[in-house]
């Protein structure tokens, strides 16, 4: 694991067309698709500072609730409705951060980000889950289960809360492996709470 | 939370309420500027503390006003609220979780219309905000915006179909603010629609929408609940903006030139040394360093 690189979203729970707001470490972000990979923004139209999260997705590009201002996937606006004849200046831009996806994660990288991450591949999406802890001891948790493997990642929302990601590799079914990540939540948060 | 120090913020009228708010031979509690304050009303009128002491009273347009400190003017005058055929309408108070700032600025703001009043003010196959005239008025201290125009699918309760409204907007004071909009009834004159802003504590406000309008045919209810429901898809994007507090540092935000009320608004802000409400700086030095 290399620590310039975050896991934040399952991939599957960004389709096409959606927009998910994830806070990472206090800081609001912005996950969207368009056509193609995931963006992560901060959380924040330049504009009049709304949440992009609450935009919408048209065309390849993410607008804002608010005015429509509409944010091309390299993150450069490229039109605002209340003048249509006017050229965007290049400088009005969303704040992109470098993102991958990768092992059926989104992962937010920062802007000197090296070697991008190489989990394993091949994976199933379980599911995403909040867990009133801290930390967790390592980047990730591997877990036996039948027929397979159990990956779970993580990122820290803000303290004493962090979000669990949950990947499977093999034969595993995927009820039994959502119940072994919730099952875990609840111990996590014994131990915190002993 | 504490009263602020910000005395430009202090030395200004802020509204609690219409008086219909508040029942007779009751205390109320309520916040002005983080600070706490009580309103006690008995048959002969209102007693207003806060910070252990009497505080001053105004009622004027049927609402309660009152100050912390000692405002160079009296509360702003409304001349429309003289005219016999307008119907006064309260909408009640909503709290916001955002400056009450941000609230002035939106209620300033043709070009959301679209989007966050879809299809009723505006409609996204007409986004465009015309030229308008911004002036400070320095003889009365008001920020005025004028000859507004807005394409609009459904401008008011009253409304049969589209039509173009024009607007005007008057800033009175950092906290309260009006517009003037051509009713559907009566092309010749304006509605009065006015937003007073309680400032509870730096990120939260209650608005207290008021207006004096002319429609001789929808119901009370009709009207305030138009305004409530544009009210409350305004309340949406006021409580998702960030920073929650009005961003004054050049650069925080991106003005156009449909943005020049809020360009001017923020200017008046500045000169006035206002900060309550305002995200700190991080380009001054502050007077008390």
């Amino acid at each position: 694991m290399n620590e310039d690189w975050t896991p934040i979203a399952l991939s599957r729970d960004v389709p096409a067309g959606v927009t998910r707001a994830v806070r990472l470490d206090d800081r609001e972000l912005v996950v969207w698709r368009g056509d193609g990979a995931a963006h992560v923004w901060e959380d924040r139209c330049p504009h009049r500072g709304m949440r992009l999260s609450l935009g919408f997705v048209r065309n390849n590009a993410l607008n804002c609730l608010y005015h429509g201002w509409e944010y091309g996937a390299a993150a450069s606006c490229v039109r605002i409705p209340a003048h249509p004849d006017l050229t965007v200046p290049p400088s009005i831009k969303a704040n992109a951060f470098p993102a991958v996806e990768a092992g059926g994660l989104v992962w937010v990288g920062r802007h000197d980000a090296g070697t991008r991450p190489e989990p394993p591949e091949a994976v199933t999406p379980i599911l995403s889950l909040g867990v009133d802890i801290d930390s967790l001891d390592a980047p990730r948790l591997d877990l036996d289960l039948p027929g397979g493997t159990l990956h779970l990642y993580w990122h820290r929302v803000t303290a004493g809360r962090i979000m669990l990601h949950a990947v499977s590799q093999g034969d595993v079914d995927p009820i039994h492996a959502a119940a072994r990540v919730r099952h875990l939540r609840d111990e996590l948060e014994q131990q915190v709470a002993a | 939370m504490s009263l602020t120090k910000d005395k430009a913020a202090i030395d200004q009228w802020y509204v609690l309420g219409a008086t219909q708010d508040f029942p007779i031979g009751q205390t109320v509690a309520t916040w002005l500027l983080g600070g706490d304050v009580t309103v006690t009303r008995q048959a002969d009128g209102f007693e207003v503390t806060g910070e252990g002491r009497r505080l001053p009273i105004r009622t004027h347009y049927n609402h309660l006003w009152t100050s912390f400190g000692t405002p160079a003017r009296d509360v702003f005058a409304l001349p429309e609220a003289e005219e016999p055929d307008r119907r006064w309408l309260y909408c009640g108070g909503v709290r916001v979780a955002a400056s009450g700032l941000r609230l002035i600025e939106n209620f300033l703001d043709l070009a959301h219309f679209p989007y966050v009043h879809t299809d009723i003010l505006g409609s996204e196959e007409k986004p465009e905000v015309a030229k308008y005239d911004v002036e400070q008025r320095r003889d009365v201290d008001e920020i005025w915006a004028t000859k507004c125009e807005f394409l609009q699918p459904k401008a008011a309760a009253a409304s049969e179909g589209g039509q173009i409204s024009q607007y005007m907007y008057r800033v009175v004071s950092p906290f309260n603010v009006m517009l003037y909009k051509t009713p559907p009834t009566a092309p010749n004159r304006w509605d009065v629609i006015a937003l007073f802003v309680q400032p509870v504590d730096e990120t939260h406000a209650i608005a207290h929408p008021f207006m004096l309008v002319i429609d001789p045919s929808s119901t009370d209810a009709e009207i305030i609940a138009f305004q409530q429901m544009i009210f409350l898809q305004d309340k949406i994007v006021l409580e998702n903006q960030r920073p929650v507090q009005l961003p004054l540092q050049p650069g925080r935000e991106t003005p156009t030139r449909a943005d020049l009320s809020s360009v001017l608004y923020r200017r008046w802000l500045k000169e006035k040394a206002l900060t309550f409400g305002t995200e700190p700086r991080t380009d001054q030095v502050s007077d008390f360093a």
